[in-house]
């Protein structure tokens, strides 16, 4: 990273890569150790319980009487926040994308970089994070109940959204294979109030961006409603026009076979 | 791409038990549906999602449609769309999840997370075979929950205003 530009891999890839995903499980292991602002649930807790800031479904925002939805570029905002987190605990962390619709995927569902225990006799903090006490409910490590391995979204479905043109429609239809991803990892993915506490979400949500990117670069990086443009993306200092071009944001997409490098 | 729509009434939901209740809406009229249409869409407009995540299985008349119906086009489905549950409510009371009423002005925040869902599901092919059998759909919704806890009560977890449909030509 001479220059700061980062290269997100798949998480197939630095599972290909000898030592690929250590710097990723350090910085998430410290981050879980941390309970102030640097922490896992701090931020974590900025999607869900206990801030509820994150954008799903639309809302009636300010500056319109009707629902809109922030949900593409509020969540990679908080990536975005979230990555630069996670990297001042270990400078070499990159976020890395789940590719749920690879084969690999479609034949052993989550990745088994985040379904071990323990990694080298020590707990594998990719395989669960930890999750304040709520209502009701005690303070414990995360959960999940996946389903079928094969009933995770197909390529074919992903690549029907390129098509579409307008971005309020992508919007809608990749959010709708999100939530399919969200219920099907099941368990605390499974419900907006604590899926933020699981490891996976940020390797789901950063596959979400993917695809968003991807789209862009077919349908036009500034393709949005010009009233989308000028909304905040609270609690982040960012508004939507920041983040359109994941360029200025400083990273970059590879393929599944790529290993991570440096843009110089 | 001009744009055509249809609404049906308001949905009421079929009888159940614990397990999720389905919805089998009254006739919708799809006589505006030209044969010819690039796309067609079933949306599903109010839907809550303050309770568990779930597949919402559509099926177009098939009033009998059951979590056990085959998802093949002989059976009349026509697609999924999902919900990601909030999961329940987290607040220190019960009003913690009730959406605030009309916005205030001057109030800058974003509405409440629970403000209800618009689902948009591309169902021209569906739609196209029924419109080519008659001039009316029902639509049954199926809502299956991905990881059920034995002990809970889903049968109102499907909750949703209205349907319509839409088509481009």
């Amino acid at each position: 990273m001479a220059n700061g530009f980062t290269l997100r891999p798949s998480v197939e890839a630095l599972e290909k890569t000898p030592g690929g995903l250590d710097a990723l499980r350090d910085a998430y292991g410290k981050m879980q150790a941390l309970t102030d602002n640097r922490g896992w649930t701090y931020w974590a807790g900025i999607h869900g319980f206990p801030q509820f800031l994150c954008w799903h479904h639309g809302r009636v925002g300010s500056g319109s009487l009707l629902p809109y939805n922030l949900f593409l570029p509020w969540h990679r905002a908080y990536l975005h926040y979230w990555e630069h987190t996670a990297r001042d605990q270990n400078s070499k962390m990159v976020l890395p994308w789940w590719d749920w619709t690879a084969a690999g995927s479609h034949t052993t569902g989550i990745p088994k970089s985040f379904t071990v225990k323990t990694v080298d006799g020590k707990k594998n903090s990719l395989a669960s994070g930890p999750r304040p006490a709520m209502p009701g409910v005690p303070a414990g490590p995360t959960k999940r109940a996946p389903g079928s391995p094969a009933a995770l979204p197909t390529a074919a479905a992903v690549n029907a959204l390129m098509d579409l043109g307008n971005f309020v429609d992508l919007d809608v239809q990749l959010e709708d294979i999100h939530d399919n991803v969200h219920g099907w990892c099941g368990g605390d993915m499974g419900q907006v109030a604590r899926a933020a506490f699981d490891p996976i979400f940020w390797s789901h949500h950063c596959m979400i961006d993917r695809i968003w990117y991807l789209w862009q670069l077919k349908n036009g990086i500034n393709n949005i409603p010009d009233d989308y443009k000028d909304k905040p993306l609270a609690p982040f200092n960012l508004r939507v026009r920041d983040v359109l071009d994941i360029n200025r944001l400083g990273y970059e997409y590879g393929h599944a076979s790529s290993i991570v490098v440096t843009k110089t | 791409m001009a744009k055509k729509s249809a609404k049906s009434t308001k949905v009421e939901p079929a009888a159940g038990g614990k397990a999720p209740k389905k919805y089998v809406s009254p006739k919708i009229s799809i006589e505006p549906l030209d044969a010819h249409v690039s796309r067609a869409d079933l949306i599903f407009d109010g839907l809550d999602h303050s309770g568990p995540s779930f597949e919402a299985r559509v099926f177009l008349n098939n009033d009998g449609a059951n979590a056990e119906t085959p998802t093949t086009a002989e059976n009349g489905y026509a697609g999924s769309f999902h919900i990601f549950g909030h999961g329940g409510c987290y607040g220190d009371d019960i009003t913690h999840c009730q959406i605030r009423g009309p916005r205030r002005p001057y109030d800058p925040r974003p509405g409440h997370p629970l403000t209800p869902a618009r689902k948009v599901l591309i169902a021209t092919d569906a739609l196209r075979l029924a419109r080519a059998k008659g001039g009316e759909i029902t639509v049954t919704i199926v809502p299956v929950v991905y990881d059920p806890s034995p002990k809970a009560d889903y049968s109102d977890v499907l909750k949703l205003d209205s349907i319509s449909v839409e088509s481009y030509v």
